[in-house]
């Protein structure tokens, strides 16, 4: 990365701060959309997201700015980052709730892409009663509705 | 540009994804106003409650979407018709991503083999006859796989009575009682089997409801499970074979639920939404009863025909056999299956449109095979079928193949 860039500074709910490329915080359609709309400061805060969460989507970033810039399309470069992507979403399910909020309010494409791919990965081969355990979800159907959606079910599984 | 107007922009992004991502110092609030959504019953895992169940609209739209468009095949297409089971929003959502088979080609809840098929390409399925049992399964997919199971569509079992025959259709291959949830319709024969009437366990819907009709969910409005209906939907006629001459047997089928406008050029075929006898059902307009009386099935053995045709949505549409090229070679009439049928056999059929120069369908249109069906080996059979027919509709009428037509023959 070219040292002489310019750096801008982000800071989080809870008051950190993290200096980073532009080029790495432009990854963020919603803080680029900023400059280009005018904006000339060096310091950006990120008023939903926590010191925790930005420093891991700082992360993300950086690592996909590298890409872009560096080795660009190749194959092995780009398993290489799937293989990174991977490891980078293996987090606990409030981490991954909070990625993903992060995501959508930074507007980070890839980025919401890679934690919704997760999320939909969690719910493929389970059953319903699965996936609420899996995501905590109440179920809020009336019986008759109940009864009517576990019909369904069972022609799905017939 | 300020800060001041930075943060006005800031903000105004927050408030476009909801205002559910305020978290910091107003999280307490938020997560005590949302707790009543969340089982309170369950062991947590820690003392945070699941966020999910708050996940805004437009994410779990896309998830879902994710779930959608990667398993397009059975059984793994099953995931989708978890996804619109685990609440009322995501059943919301799922059904709104969710696109009928004439749109998409796929066949996703049960409600889809009530739908008119594909418009473009056939929709695969064979058939598996259990002599001992009398019971014909409706399988989707070309031919049946090895190892994995394919995904039953639909069932049905012959019962012979003393003046015709039915074939009762269900949505399990186990349950064929009429007053059962699975019940979808039958097929009844006359005496001699040259003539059939299909029966829909549900109305014919009005074609103006429009695709896009959004359902919201009134889970108070529940009503008690209405009884068995019968609505005559359509009827199939062979013609006797007096001469006695070889060759395909000839039909005819009526089809009182699809009006002949559904193949003219910007045509729909009437598409229902839900099941009947179930909620969803409360939330599309329900048909206007006008000319509707639904035969309430108590005995099996009168049953009227009464051809439900809405006023004013014009001729019904009809179908014929496909005409037979003469082939030289072998010296005998043959039908272009497209290496779907192997065997032959006096079942085997092609129907088309029959229409009239005053209906305006193309010459590529009329040309079209709306439904096929045939022998591909002992007990297998295959049946393509294509808008404006539904699943249900073209599983009638190739079980009205199967039953015997000395008459005919």
């Amino acid at each position: 990365m070219e040292s002489t860039s310019k750096k801008v500074t982000l800071s989080s709910s809870d008051g950190r701060t993290f200096e980073v490329e532009e080029a790495v915080a432009f990854q963020s359609q919603t803080i680029k959309h900023l400059y280009e709309t005018g904006y000339t400061g060096d310091f950006i805060p990120v008023p939903n997201v926590t010191g925790d969460i930005l420093s891991m989507v700082l992360r993300y970033c950086e690592k996909h700015v590298d890409s872009d810039t560096a080795a660009g399309k190749e194959s092995f470069y780009d398993n290489k980052l799937k293989r990174w992507d991977a490891l980078f979403v293996k987090v606990d399910q409030s981490t991954l709730f909070d990625l993903i909020l992060a995501a959508d309010f930074m507007n980070i494409n890839s980025l919401m892409d890679l934690t919704c791919k997760t999320v939909a990965n969690m719910m493929k081969g389970k059953t319903t009663e699965e996936i609420r355990g899996t995501f905590n979800i109440k179920n809020d159907y009336t019986p008759e509705a109940e009864e009517m959606v576990r019909r369904e079910n069972q022609w799905a599984f017939e | 540009m300020s800060l001041k107007i930075m943060m006005r922009e800031l903000k105004e992004m927050k408030d476009g994804i909801g205002n559910i991502s305020k978290r910091g110092g107003e999280s307490k609030l938020w997560r005590s106003r949302t707790s009543s959504h969340v089982v309170p019953d369950q062991p947590q895992e820690s003392a945070e409650q699941s966020p999910w169940a708050n996940l805004p609209p437009e994410l779990l739209l896309d998830i879902i979407h994710r779930v959608e468009e990667s398993e397009t095949a059975w059984p793994a297409r099953a995931a989708v018709v978890f996804c619109a089971a685990v609440c009322r929003s995501w059943r919301e959502i799922t059904k709104e991503i969710v696109k009928t088979p004439e749109q998409c080609g796929r066949l996703t809840f049960p409600i889809s083999l009530k739908q008119p098929g594909h418009r473009e390409s056939p929709i695969q399925c064979y058939i598996r006859r259990d002599r001992a049992t009398s019971t014909y399964l409706l399988f989707y997919g070309l031919v049946p796989s090895e190892g994995e199971g394919d995904k039953l569509l639909l069932a049905a079992r012959k019962v012979r009575r003393a003046t015709c025959t039915d074939f009762v259709i269900s949505l399990a291959a186990d349950d064929f009682a009429r007053a059962s949830y699975t019940y979808v319709g039958k097929l009844r024969s006359n005496f001699l089997g040259t003539k059939f009437t299909v029966y829909d366990s549900q109305p014919p819907c009005d074609s103006m409801i429009p695709l896009t009709t959004h359902r919201r969910f009134h889970s108070k409005q529940v009503s008690p499970r209405l009884p068995a209906c019968n609505y005559s939907i359509g009827t199939i006629t062979y013609e006797l074979n007096v001469l006695r001459t070889r060759g395909p047997r000839r039909m005819h089928c009526v089809l009182h639920s699809i009006p002949v406008s559904a193949i003219q050029e910007g045509g729909t075929a009437p598409t229902p939404l839900a099941l009947p006898q179930s909620f969803d059902e409360q939330l599309s307009p329900l048909p206007s009863s006008k000319g509707k009386q639904p035969l309430i099935d108590t005995s099996s053995t009168s049953l009227a025909v009464t051809p439900l045709f809405s006023p004013g949505s014009g001729e019904p549409l009809t179908l014929k056999n496909k005409a037979p090229r003469w082939h030289e070679q072998l010296q005998c009439w043959c039908l272009n299956f497209k290496g779907r049928v192997t065997v032959a056999s006096v079942k085997n059929f092609q129907l088309v449109a029959a229409v009239e120069p005053e209906h305006n369908v193309s010459p590529e249109d009329q040309e079209k095979v709306i439904l096929q069906f045939g022998k591909i080996g002992k007990d297998i059979f295959t049946m393509d079928y294509q808008y404006p027919l539904s699943a249900f509709q073209a599983f009638a009428i190739c079980l009205s193949s199967f039953d015997t037509k000395p008459a005919c023959e």
